[in-house]
């Protein structure tokens, strides 16, 4: 029983588009036969049956073709039955009507093919417009937009809006399948395959032939623009990037060089200068030229050492093996590493010993290289200041020198690799605020600079404060 | 009895120490400089023999140093540089420095090079010049290697001039080029390539290992008497 109704459902669902214009068209030939009827009086009945054309017109316009002759079949039937003699038969009774019905038909069916095919230039060139109107919005928004994928995903709907689908979807590259419903349309422009236009719901509808093939070509070639455009900006790019690897690369190789090269060409003019014979010097001068030896074997050491510090920072290698340290520990282990002989660096620390959860070896060298950087840049003899304070959640280590100072467009630049502020060459290859940063980073910290130019600068380094449960004795 | 003076100017404070107490200790007088600025104001007070000039110094860098020291004087200018840095020293050595040691040196192909420095003779009146086994005849334009007589073309002949007459010196290409071929050639080494190639044919017993006309690979030539 439900199947039943079911089945009658869709049949009448299926029948429905066609009935409202077949009773339409049998009502307008109704209503020019009503017409006729009232004219018949007056006028021979015989030219009246023009009158037909303006039943058919309509429907033609309207509906197309099939139903036009439809409209047109009906209207000499009507004309037959209800005016020529002998009326309400379908026999004629003048051979001369017969030749006049078939005019009438003729005319009627060719009146209704020009209307139909002007209507359906109309819609045509209606659907062209939509389509290029689109084209245009889709191209600006390619110019324009982020990327041709973000751009695809809202042109849908103005897509379907366009070719009259419910839905539709532009994938780029090799097809992916249509879902259930959908019907695929391939993006192609000379052999070069774009992508699919996957579109959904009354597939019908919408132009077909030429004009569809048209818009799928002009969608596909600006497509093809929008990504040769995009892969062109990605290519600069990539040039962009790999020139300014090449760049920094060079300077790498240049600082690295130069400063490999100046404790090594030191070191070997002293130590050469010793043995050689050409060369007479005096006790005092022996002394000198050993303790450029030595002071420029340091040197040497520290360089290889931050080289090795950096590669293991960039390559992610340095993994901290974190514990609890007293903040004073720290600075105490960093002050004797760096053999402040002349006793330049001058210590506050708090009343009370925060802790933090570090590696104290990285967190050594952290110290270390922030000390040296301000001793460098400081006036000779001129003292830095260290200043260890805790506030409520972080331990920070304040390190203060009176030396140039750093522009204030240089702050954040002076913890990059390589380089410096201002060409001062006295900061050597510039590695030791990198590695600072680096370790920080790692073990939780941050390290950040602070400056007047003329009047030094601040560093600080700021970790977490750990609220410890120790017991500490009053 | 102190011998010439050599005004060193390096920007690193350590070399500048080590460079200062070997060449003291080689008994030469010692002047140090860090910076090209502090350089050219000793150089203009005290006039030094001869100058040891590091190329990479903060502000002005070496070259500009030797352009300004060429201004005004003839002094004899050591260049200090490392592998890298070839660019720089083609720019220097067309700035009018002597000569150049590669970083790291040693004290003795320093102080070689600077006794050579010094020693070499400015171009004089003299109407041959001897080099070697060669003997160029300025005056009759004749060129004889080993007693025997060389013909030489007149590009040849003229290249060989320059370089007899700045002997031990290093003469980069675009100087060369510049003097024997012309300012309008200063960039086309090919011809010197072949020339130089034609003059070793003639005058070095074994062309394939010069003595006598030496290639700075990259920079220029020079000309020395075959070490015994």
């Amino acid at each position: 029983m439900t199947a039943l109704g079911a089945g009658l459902f869709r049949i009448a669902h299926a029948v429905r588009p066609r009935v409202l214009p077949a009773a339409a068209t049998l009502a307008a030939v109704g209503l020019v036969t009503g017409a006729i009827f009232l004219f018949r009086e007056g006028v021979p009945v015989l030219s009246l049956g023009t009158l037909y054309v303006f039943a058919v017109l309509p429907v033609a316009v309207v509906w197309g073709r099939a139903y036009a002759v439809l409209a047109a079949v009906a209207s000499m039937l009507a004309f037959n039955w209800f005016f020529l003699p002998p009326r309400h038969t379908l026999r004629l009774e003048d051979r001369q009507n017969w030749l006049a019905l078939a005019v009438y038909l003729f005319t009627a069916v060719a009146v209704s093919d020009l209307a139909a095919r002007a209507r359906r230039r109309a819609d045509e060139a209606e659907q062209r417009e939509r389509e290029e109107a689109l084209l245009a919005e889709l191209s600006l928004a390619l110019l324009h937009g982020q990327g041709v994928e973000g751009e695809l995903g809202r042109a849908g709907a103005a897509i379907a809006a366009a070719v009259g689908a419910s839905e539709a979807r532009l994938e780029l590259g090799s097809v992916r399948g249509a879902a259930a419903g959908e019907r695929p349309l391939a993006l192609r422009t000379g052999d070069r395959r774009i992508g699919t236009l996957y579109l959904s719901g009354s597939p019908a509808q919408g132009s077909r032939g030429p004009g569809r093939e048209r818009f799928l070509s002009a969608l596909a070639a600006l497509l093809a623009v929008a990504l040769d455009r995009e892969e062109l900006g990605r290519e600069a790019l990539e040039a962009e990037r790999l020139r300014l690897s090449d760049a920094v690369k060079t300077a790498v190789l240049r600082a690295v060089s130069h400063d490999l090269r100046s404790p090594l060409t030191a070191i070997r003019v002293a130590a050469e200068s010793l043995a050689s014979p050409s060369v007479r010097l005096s006790d005092d001068e022996r002394t000198r030229q050993l303790e450029t030896v030595r002071a420029e074997s340091e040197r040497l050491d520290r360089l290889v050492a931050n080289l090795l510090d950096l590669s293991r920072l960039q390559a992610g290698a340095a993994s901290p093996e974190r514990e609890l340290v007293a903040a004073d520990e720290l600075l105490a282990q960093a002050l004797s590493a760096l053999r402040d002989d002349e006793g330049r660096v001058k210590v506050s620390l708090p009343a009370d010993t925060p802790l933090v959860e570090v590696d104290p070896v990285q967190i050594e060298r952290t110290l270390v290289n922030l000390l040296e950087n301000a001793l460098r840049f400081s006036p000779p003899r001129d003292t830095v200041r260290v200043e260890v304070s805790a506030t409520e959640d972080q331990v920070v280590f304040g390190i203060v020198d009176r030396g140039p100072g750093i522009p204030r467009g240089q702050l954040e630049r002076v913890f990059e690799p390589f380089a410096q502020a201002g060409d001062d060459e006295r900061s050597g290859t510039g590695l030791g605020l990198a590695i600072a940063r680096g370790f920080a980073e790692a073990n939780g910290g941050r390290v950040w600079a602070e400056s007047r130019p003329g009047e030094g600068a601040r560093f600080s380094l700021a970790f977490p404060l750990v609220r410890a449960a120790v017991g500490v004795e009053r | 009895m102190s011998g010439p003076r050599v005004l060193v100017v390096d920007d690193e404070p350590q070399l500048l120490r080590a460079l200062a107490t070997t060449l003291h200790g080689a008994g030469y007088e010692v002047e140090t400089a860090p910076t090209g600025e502090e350089a050219l104001v000793q150089a203009a007070v005290r006039p030094p023999d001869a100058v040891v000039l590091d190329l990479v110094l903060p502000g002005k860098s070496g070259t500009d140093v030797c352009r300004e020291l060429r201004e005004w004087s003839d002094v004899p200018v050591l260049v200090l540089s490392a592998v890298g840095d070839e660019r720089e020293k083609v720019a220097a050595l067309d700035a009018g420095a002597d000569d150049y040691v590669t970083k790291p040196f040693g004290i003795d192909e320093l102080l070689a090079r600077l006794r050579a420095a010094l020693r070499r003779t400015r171009p004089s009146g003299e109407p041959t010049i001897e080099v070697g086994d060669l003997r160029i005849d300025l005056e009759q334009r004749a060129v004889f290697s080993g007693g025997e007589r060389v013909r030489l073309t007149p590009h040849e002949f003229a290249l060989l001039r320059l370089l007899a007459r700045n002997e031990g010196k290093l003469l980069t290409h675009r100087a060369i080029l510049r003097e024997v071929w012309g300012p309008a050639y200063e960039t086309e080494s090919h011809y010197l390539h072949v020339y130089v190639s034609q003059l070793r044919r003639k005058l070095e017993p074994d062309p394939a290992r010069p003595r006598t006309l030496l290639t700075e690979p990259g920079v220029g030539y020079r000309l020395v008497a075959p070490a015994a």
